[in-house]
């Protein structure tokens, strides 16, 4: 009996939200934070051959150590600073801009998503739109925030449907990956020059801007094999995506603070 | 049982694996160790009580991993082992190494299986090594640990072994 009650909480522990039980682990931290970086520090004394004659005295040292960790913290604010205005040279109402470095990106053939560095665990959530050298390279397809990563749906991925417009015209349609290195829009009521930019549209909660963003050029026009009056169009993406080393997460309506 | 005195020492455990040990990659596991210790040495209920306050510890410092698969797999494990001690004694120093062992391994395993099936938690690289080593490392130091926890919980671990004859 005693063992199914315990059993019986170990399942409620597990079933219950991440977001409820990590307070758990986070207020043992908190609560024990002493000891727990006592240990670490006896940890790393042990493990240091250090001679007392090469320390500056305790104070002395640790001022000049954060000192060094508030100069690092800076350069990479500044970084941050600089990459984030890369990416939001112009002003969207009501949205923000999350930068976030590539962690594994294809590397030879057709490979159709990337896993990105996000480490601030706010924020991010499924579908949201990823910008990549000013252009729309995917959208959020996991997030994975006990690793402070994402995974990011690629234009070409097969599952990837976004609504696009096409020149500018007004010719609306939804692009489809084929998972290849090419998306294709299928369809299409008249013939496409090559070469004309493909733009992803406004989707609701997602991509709420008043202008479209670009997001590929059309390769290819070829009349579609069933219905001969209609047009598919192939795009390619209109940036590297091997080359590409951070991309930028748009986020609506963020939260304040 | 001695409560205060289990409790102190699951936290003494717990915060040196969390703090002092963490800093290596591969370590004797010390909850492990005294999840087989009370098994081995606890009256059965006693055991149940303990390894499933032995895995709720082990899940508070278990981050990345969420909280839950510890519970269930220490809580599963030392029960069972708990049952076994009844039937097969674990006196000799190399069967409880070798009870370590299988129920690190055994544990180990459940607790990402559990992670990865309902939580979907990715499995980290080189996890079933890191298993393994942490068992044997656990195998090797725990039998060695069983004294002095004993001196502090007052448990006497001689009392059933069997008088030679003479």
């Amino acid at each position: 009996m005693l063992f199914t009650w315990f059993m019986l909480a170990g399942c409620i522990l597990l079933f219950a939200p991440q977001s409820f039980t990590g307070k758990f682990q986070l207020a043992f931290v908190d609560v024990f934070r002493w000891p727990l970086s006592l240990g670490g520090n006896v940890a790393l004394t042990a493990r240091t051959q250090q001679s007392a004659g090469e320390n500056l005295g305790g104070g002395e040292q640790r001022l000049l150590n954060v000192i060094a960790n508030l100069e690092q913290t800076v350069a990479e604010y500044r970084r941050q600073f600089q990459k984030q205005h890369k990416y939001t040279p112009y002003v969207w109402e009501g949205a923000d801009v999350t930068v976030a470095a590539v962690i594994e990106r294809p590397v030879d053939g057709p490979s159709n998503e990337l896993t990105i560095d996000y480490r601030k665990r706010i924020g991010l959530a499924k579908g949201q739109y990823v910008l990549g050298g000013e252009s729309i390279i995917g959208t959020i397809s996991d997030v994975f925030p006990q690793l402070g990563t994402a995974r990011v749906k690629l234009i070409t991925d097969f599952t990837s449907q976004i609504p696009v417009k096409i020149g500018n015209g007004n010719l609306r349609n939804i692009m489809k990956g084929t998972d290849g290195n090419v998306a294709v829009i299928e369809q299409v009521k008249t013939k496409i020059d090559v070469g004309e930019r493909v733009f992803a549209l406004r989707k609701r909660g997602f991509l709420d801007l008043d202008a479209p963003i670009v997001t590929g050029r059309v390769s290819r026009c070829e009349r579609n094999q069933k219905e001969a009056s209609v047009w598919d169009v192939t795009v390619v993406p209109v940036c590297d995506i091997r080359n590409i080393e951070d991309v930028a997460v748009i986020i609506m309506n963020p939260k304040a603070g | 049982m001695r409560w205060l005195r289990f409790a102190i020492l699951i936290l003494v455990a717990t915060i040196v694996q969390k703090g002092m040990l963490a800093r290596w990659d591969y370590k004797p596991d010390l909850l492990l160790i005294l999840l087989v210790f009370f098994s081995v040495y606890s009256h059965p209920s006693e055991a149940i009580i303990g390894s499933f306050t032995i895995g709720f510890a082990a899940d508070l410092i278990g981050s990345p991993l969420p909280m839950g698969p510890h519970v269930i797999s220490f809580g599963l494990f030392g029960t069972l082992l708990a049952y076994i001690h009844r039937v097969v004694a674990i006196r000799r120093k190399s069967y409880q190494a070798l009870a370590i062992l299988i129920t690190g391994c055994v544990a180990g395993a459940l607790v990402y299986f559990l992670a990865f099936m309902i939580k979907r938690e990715p499995l980290p690289e080189r996890v079933f090594v890191t298993i393994l080593l942490t068992s044997i490392f656990s195998g090797v130091v725990g039998p060695f640990l069983f004294p002095p926890a004993a001196y502090c919980m007052g448990i006497e671990t001689n009392r059933f072994q069997r008088r030679s004859r003479r």
